[in-house]
């Protein structure tokens, strides 16, 4: 009995000691609307820590009593850290977050308070796709920077289409995607050695597989979260990524997310285009400047609706538990709401706009001053649809839809049976 | 018994004060290894029996200690319950049950293969010129010494279906542009095994021949020469003697290589992570693959929890079988 009160009044003292350190620890203490200190956690990405820095200098300078101290993790430490620290309240006051993540953590953040922005003022100032991220359950629980997208239009290599006699104004049709496409392969001895439209890596196939159930005008995912994929809809998008390969443009054997991927390929001259999100030229500028001179992006053709599913983006949120709330929505809205700072990150990290007003006019000019190639893009990010609030969108993309569509472009299965078995274990998430 | 009680006092102090100051070193000794253990070995282990019983994810926030409850709820037996449900249709337990098969395919090829090229290599060696040997030994020892990742991408090189060695080898034989691919083709089957895990095992073999040839080797060489002497003057030709005297005198190093390769068969992981990542169509799912995916890819601890639990059974088995089947009553 003794030693077991011992054992209480030990565990009571180690308690309050991580409680004093936790309050401490989060930045706490002095807020209010001249000063105060606010810890922001990000993942280690260059440019967007630099970008990041830069706007926190210029915010600090304009309030003198407010300090901001930037913890940074590498990209798995980050994720791993979020999920250690959320639940045991150990979180910094500001959260660079991934849209599609912000719902896992939702109990644990703040919803943005109304002062700083109501959810229809956020549906006029952002594209739905990376706004749709951040709103859990009818609350907006943060504010995008960017938008991801990694369907909608296609690296074409200027020089082979020039060589092809393929234009570059764009297509009314998949059949007239499909025949420039064609005339961009190369093919010796019944083997593919270049290919002419390359979309076969995992997040390629899963992207494409659900925009055009969009753009056919289905849907994927009922209100209910029940998906369904044995619909005239997903079977004609499955039966048109099909035809890419019966059509030979492209081998899923030869092109794949192992061998060949998407950027590896395009920019060593194995694939004439390539479907993946503009984030890769940068990326591969500097290795293949012969190529990335060559390298512009045009729009895929689209069906009847011109949607497409994206993956929000990065944005940044405040936890639920920080002391200087106030001070850290004054920041995320310095950051992520105001239109020259967010372009001015933007421009740094080399990402598409969140907000809508930066995707055109002299806003849209400055960031195409700096990334040309983005231009393809700003004229489709209101079409961008948030994939949607999936229980584990890496399984469903890695471990349902890639392998079934692979298994029909593959001869492995046939569309229905691949269909059916997705929604069957889509379902059973 | 009256023993020790007319012992006096300060004979008792001493040996206390002996004791004591020896019992202290004893414990500052053995205290750091004991506590790592603890804490880096039956911890973990005693966590992963406490995990498979959960349906538990560092995603979700869960409730009691380490987040076991709340959201990421008890479940008891249900994950092994669910592994060897055959008419359920859960797609979780069939992938766990496609990789058990993979993994004993692979095993069950990787074991004679490796038999068969070392034991009859080590003999090879152990017959060339004395100043050769220590060059062979080397040489084949060489890729043990290799990483797994490096093996595993140098690997992926020569089996590159556009610029790989292996089908520039074909094109130039046939004269035709050859692009198969090695790796990625769930339809290329070769005697009902898929080439992307014959190709798996092919880099395994290659990484690993090396540790059980130097143990052949090693037991050639401890064979004493009087016994394939006594041999020659029978009248023994060079096949008699390897068949009816080293062979059956290596039969406890056969085994010893058969269960520790068949062991780490089951272990493998390095070169199905690089090389295939599991496919195509998770032809080169392995256990060890599908436990790292479901528990650091997709967050799903308590199942995976669950499968490294079977993995352990299995090669606990192998090495029960091991131990009994290693007891000679002989010796040389």
């Amino acid at each position: 009995m003794k030693r077991s009160r011992s054992l209480a009044l030990g565990v009571a003292a180690l308690a309050l000691l991580a409680t004093a350190c936790t309050s401490s620890g989060s930045g706490g203490g002095d807020a209010d609307a001249t000063g105060g200190t606010i810890r922001i956690w990000t993942h280690v990405n260059k440019s967007f820590n630099k970008a990041y820095g830069e706007l926190a200098d210029a915010y600090m300078a304009d309030n003198p009593g407010v300090t901001i101290d930037f913890e940074t993790f590498d990209y798995d430490t980050y994720i791993q850290t979020l999920q250690t620290s959320l639940p045991a309240g150990t979180e910094a006051d500001v959260l660079q977050m991934f849209g599609s993540w912000t719902c896992s953590y939702s109990t644990n953040l703040a919803s943005v308070p109304g002062s700083v922005m109501s959810r229809s003022e956020a549906e006029k100032a952002y594209f739905p796709g990376p706004l749709g991220g951040y709103l859990c359950e009818d609350q907006l629980y943060g504010l995008p920077q960017e938008s991801n997208i990694e369907y909608g239009a296609t690296l074409v290599n200027t020089a082979m289409a020039g060589a092809a006699g393929v234009g570059l104004d764009g297509w009314d049709s998949f059949d007239d995607f499909k025949a420039d496409a064609k005339k961009l392969t190369v093919t010796e001895d019944g083997v593919i050695t270049r290919a002419g439209y390359h979309f076969t890596t995992n997040d390629g196939m899963a992207y494409t597989f659900l925009s055009l159930i969009l753009q056919n005008g289905g849907s994927y995912l009922s209100d209910d979260g029940t998906f369904s994929f044995q619909t005239p809809e997903a079977q004609a998008s499955m039966e048109l990524m099909k035809s890419f390969v019966t059509d030979g443009i492209v081998d899923p054997t030869l092109f794949t997310d192992t061998t060949n991927w998407v950027g590896d390929c395009y920019f060593t001259e194995l694939c004439a285009m390539g479907l993946v999100g503009p984030w890769v030229v940068p990326e591969y500028s500097a290795d293949f400047p012969d190529v990335a001179a060559d390298t512009v992006y045009v729009p895929l053709p689209t069906l009847e609706n011109p949607s497409f599913a994206a993956d929000s983006g990065w944005g940044l949120t405040v936890s639920s538990n920080s002391q200087e709330q106030d001070l850290a929505w004054d920041f995320v809205s310095y950051v992520a709401a105001n239109d020259s700072n967010a372009l001015q990150w933007n421009i740094d990290t080399g990402t598409l706009p969140a907000l809508a007003a930066n995707a055109k006019g002299s806003g849209a000019k400055e960031l195409l001053s700096n990334a040309a190639y983005l231009e393809p893009f700003l004229g489709i990010l209101g079409n961008a649809q948030y994939l949607g609030s999936l229980p584990d969108r890496d399984r469903l993309f890695y471990k349902i839809i890639v392998p079934n569509t692979l298994d029909v472009l593959t001869d492995q299965a046939t569309v229905d049976e691949a269909l059916a078995k997705m929604e069957q274990e889509a379902n059973q998430l | 018994m009256t023993a020790d009680t007319s012992v006096a006092p300060g004979t008792q102090r001493a040996a206390r004060g002996i004791d004591a100051p020896q019992r202290r070193f004893r414990w500052s000794v053995l205290m750091p290894s004991v506590g790592y253990l603890l804490f880096f070995t039956l911890l973990p282990i005693v966590w992963v029996f406490a995990l498979s019983l959960f349906s538990y994810s560092p995603r979700r926030e869960g409730a009691g200690l380490g987040g076991l409850g709340g959201d990421n709820p008890f479940v008891g037996l249900d994950n092994f319950r669910l592994m060897f449900d055959f008419s359920g249709s859960s797609q979780l337990a069939e992938t766990f049950r496609l990789s058990v098969v993979t993994t004993l395919i692979f095993a069950f090829i990787v074991l004679p293969l490796n038999l068969l090229i070392t034991l009859p290599l080590a003999v090879m060696i152990e017959s060339v010129a004395r100043r050769l040997r220590p060059l062979l030994r080397t040489v084949f020892f060489m890729p043990v010494l290799a990483s797994a990742v490096a093996v595993a991408v140098i690997w992926q090189y020569v089996l590159n279906p556009q610029y790989g060695l292996a089908n520039a080898l074909i094109s130039k034989v046939t004269g035709h542009v050859t692009a198969i691919a090695w790796l990625n083709d769930p339809n290329i089957t070769v005697l009902g095994v898929p080439v992307a895990l014959g190709a798996v095992t092919v880099a395994y073999l290659w990484m690993d021949i090396g540790y059980n040839l130097v143990i052949f080797i090693a037991a050639l060489q401890g064979i004493p020469r009087s016994l394939t002497e006594a041999a020659d003057l029978d009248g023994a030709n060079a096949w008699q003697r390897f068949w009816l005297v080293t062979l059956p005198l290596l039969r406890p190093t056969i085994l010893l290589t058969a269960v520790l390769t068949m062991i780490s068969s089951f272990q493998a992981f390095d070169l199905f992570q690089v090389m295939t990542v599991g496919g195509p169509d998770n032809q080169t799912r392995v256990l060890s693959l599908d436990i790292y995916e479901n528990a650091f890819r997709f967050q799903s601890m308590g199942w995976a929890a669950a499968e490294s639990l079977v993995l352990l059974l299995i090669v606990l088995l192998i090495t029960l079988i091991q131990a009994r089947l290693l007891r000679t009553k002989w010796s040389y």
